[in-house]
């Protein structure tokens, strides 16, 4: 069986070393290694690409969120912090989970069967960290319909919200799954799991998406997108 | 056993008041020819009796009414026609008990009433309120510079309440971040370093007998201060290892100077948390205390840079700076400044 790679993350040594401890009941976690700051944290992220992060929020020079936010893919993250619930409230982020520090062990179970079920159940196309007007989203790429480009902007639609994310759409067709989402203009990049009718008006291909919204595919792009619609 | 008879003010003042004005007018009589002793005497005696009865009834009158709860504003208006009418019974009182003492006393005496009346009326009334304005005047100061001189007292106990509570919720106490994180890391020492677990429960539990059972207490001596501020020193220590490096310097006896109880702690914390939490190698603190001209001044500086917007923005710092104020009215001072990467946070406290 696969095990679960795991990135500890948390500034002090001794706390570490207690989810070092804890994880050492469950043999099908692996845990890949540990960093003390952010900065080590995303070089090891590189490297282990790991299943899911125990990360401490308050560390020095970066925070928790600093790292996530510079991530392009975010793994799991189960945020272990000594603020209370209601601190930690008020950044407004949904994780998998948090954990107040001393962690009781039947609490840290509790995390690791909601880890398991969702990673049984992973997102292919992953998440994102993003802030916005100081809140925090975890996004999942199969939640976002549209991506438009607004200067140096992406702005991400899902559900009946949307977010700015400092990148270029060139950037992120790059990135996304080209089998879910494809760059329908020079503007626009969709999720083809949101997509309703297209037609042809005058020879040129219009799509209506769940929300209701009219989008324009161009005439660069129309070979093209026939072939990915049709399905690869 | 023998029992305490009291007289109050009031009746002290109506007995003395009107024995001495009835004595004025029985020296009157006396230095007149023909004077009766017994009648001077019967005279004194109806006089006090019946104008104490009179002003009583007007005091129990204004008791019930609560006029003695009213602004001047609202009793003036109600004291002159109080004043003509207790005139008017004054009148018909004093004539009608000077007309019976003729009857009794004069033989032959055979005036009608009427005339008598109509005879003495315009004097006596005049008397009459000229003595009930006297009084009711002496009565309803006095009641009404005493309840002044009372709300005067409250409000200075009010203030000095408020002044109270408001050090009391400003008061500093251990963060309860600070004691989780400590918790954390005892939790870890227990199996890692079984020496290290055994004496940060010590400190922490001398750190929380403190902040629990001397949380009213708001000045402490610069020694038991600093006793605290190093047993946090070294808890943190334990917690945040090679990261932080600490130094304390004490100069010119400051041991036995009050100061508010924790802020130099409070001084400390901050350090630690914008001086060594935000640096990845971590760094010095350095405190310093120093007695010089009646001023203690105290100094704990860190590595890092100054961020305006969050220099003055801790709950902690905030609260620090109020007691400050609320504690030495403005004569003591604090500041944090920037030089060369290093922060210094400064108070200045007078020596009492």
């Amino acid at each position: 069986m696969k095990k679960i790679r795991v990135l500890i993350i948390d500034d002090e040594r001794a706390a570490r070393s207690e989810i070092r401890r804890l994880l050492a009941g469950y043999p099908d976690f692996e845990i890949k290694g540990e960093a003390a700051n952010a900065d080590d944290a995303l070089k090891m992220i590189g490297e282990q690409t790991p299943d899911i992060l125990f990360l401490d929020i308050q560390m020095p020079e970066k925070s928790g969120f600093d790292l996530l936010e510079s991530l392009e893919q975010v793994p799991p993250v189960i945020f272990t912090t000594a603020y209370d619930q209601y601190a930690l409230k008020a950044f407004e982020v949904s994780a998998l989970d948090y954990l107040v520090k001393p962690i009781r062990e039947e609490r840290f179970e509790k995390a690791i069967v909601q880890a398991r079920q969702r990673l049984g159940k992973a997102d292919p196309a992953g998440q994102i960290f993003v802030k916005d007007r100081q809140q925090y989203h975890f996004i999942q790429w199969g939640s976002v319909h549209l991506v438009e480009s607004m200067d140096n902007y992406a702005r991400i639609f899902f559900g009946d919200k949307n977010v700015f994310l400092k990148s270029s759409l060139n950037q992120l067709e790059e990135k996304l799954n080209g089998a879910t989402f494809f760059r329908i203009n020079r503007a626009q990049i969709i999720n083809r799991q949101y997509i309703q009718t297209i037609t042809t008006v005058d020879g040129r291909l219009k799509i209506t998406i769940s929300t209701g919204a009219q989008l324009e595919v161009s005439e660069r792009q129309s070979a093209k997108f026939r072939q990915w619609a049709v399905g690869k | 056993m023998k029992q305490q008879v009291t007289i109050s003010l009031y009746w002290k003042c109506q007995l003395i008041g009107w024995s001495v004005t009835a004595l004025y007018w029985g020296y009157t009589g006396y230095s007149q020819p023909g004077f009766n002793w017994l009648l001077g005497i019967l005279q004194f005696i109806s006089d006090v009796a019946v104008y104490v009865l009179i002003t009583h009834l007007y005091r129990c009158l204004a008791l019930k009414l609560g006029w003695q709860n009213l602004g001047l504003n609202k009793l003036l208006p109600r004291l002159v026609p109080a004043v003509i009418v207790l005139g008017l019974v004054y009148l018909l009182a004093t004539v009608s008990k000077v007309y019976l003492f003729r009857v009794w006393f004069k033989p032959g005496f055979s005036e009608p009433f009427g005339d008598f009346f109509d005879f003495y009326r315009d004097s006596i009334f005049v008397a009459g309120v000229r003595l009930m304005s006297i009084w009711l005047l002496a009565y309803h100061l006095y009641h009404y510079s005493k309840r002044e001189i009372n709300i005067a007292k409250e409000n200075a106990q009010l203030a000095v309440i408020t002044r109270d509570a408001q050090l009391n919720n400003l008061s500093a106490q251990l963060n309860p971040h600070f004691l989780f994180n400590s918790l954390n890391n005892i939790k870890a020492l227990v199996i890692d370093d079984p020496k290290s677990a055994r004496r940060a429960i010590d400190l922490l539990a001398d750190l929380l007998r403190n902040s629990l059972y001397n949380g009213d207490k708001q000045m402490i001596t610069v020694k038991e201060e600093l006793e605290l501020v190093k047993d946090y020193l070294e808890l943190e220590k334990l917690r945040l290892e090679e990261r932080l490096q600490y130094h304390i310097e004490a100069n010119n006896q400051p041991e036995n100077i009050m100061i508010p109880r924790l802020c130099v702690q409070t001084l400390v914390e901050n350090a630690i948390k914008h001086g060594i939490g935000q640096h990845k190698q971590g760094g010095l603190i350095n405190i310093q205390l120093n007695n010089e001209h009646n001023i203690l001044t105290i100094s704990v500086s860190n590595p890092g840079k100054l961020n305006p917007v969050e220099a003055n923005n801790g709950l902690g710092i905030k609260n620090l700076n109020e007691r400050l104020q609320l504690q030495y009215k403005g004569t003591a001072h604090s500041s944090i400044s920037e030089t060369n990467g290093t922060v210094t946070a400064t108070i200045k406290i007078p020596v009492v």
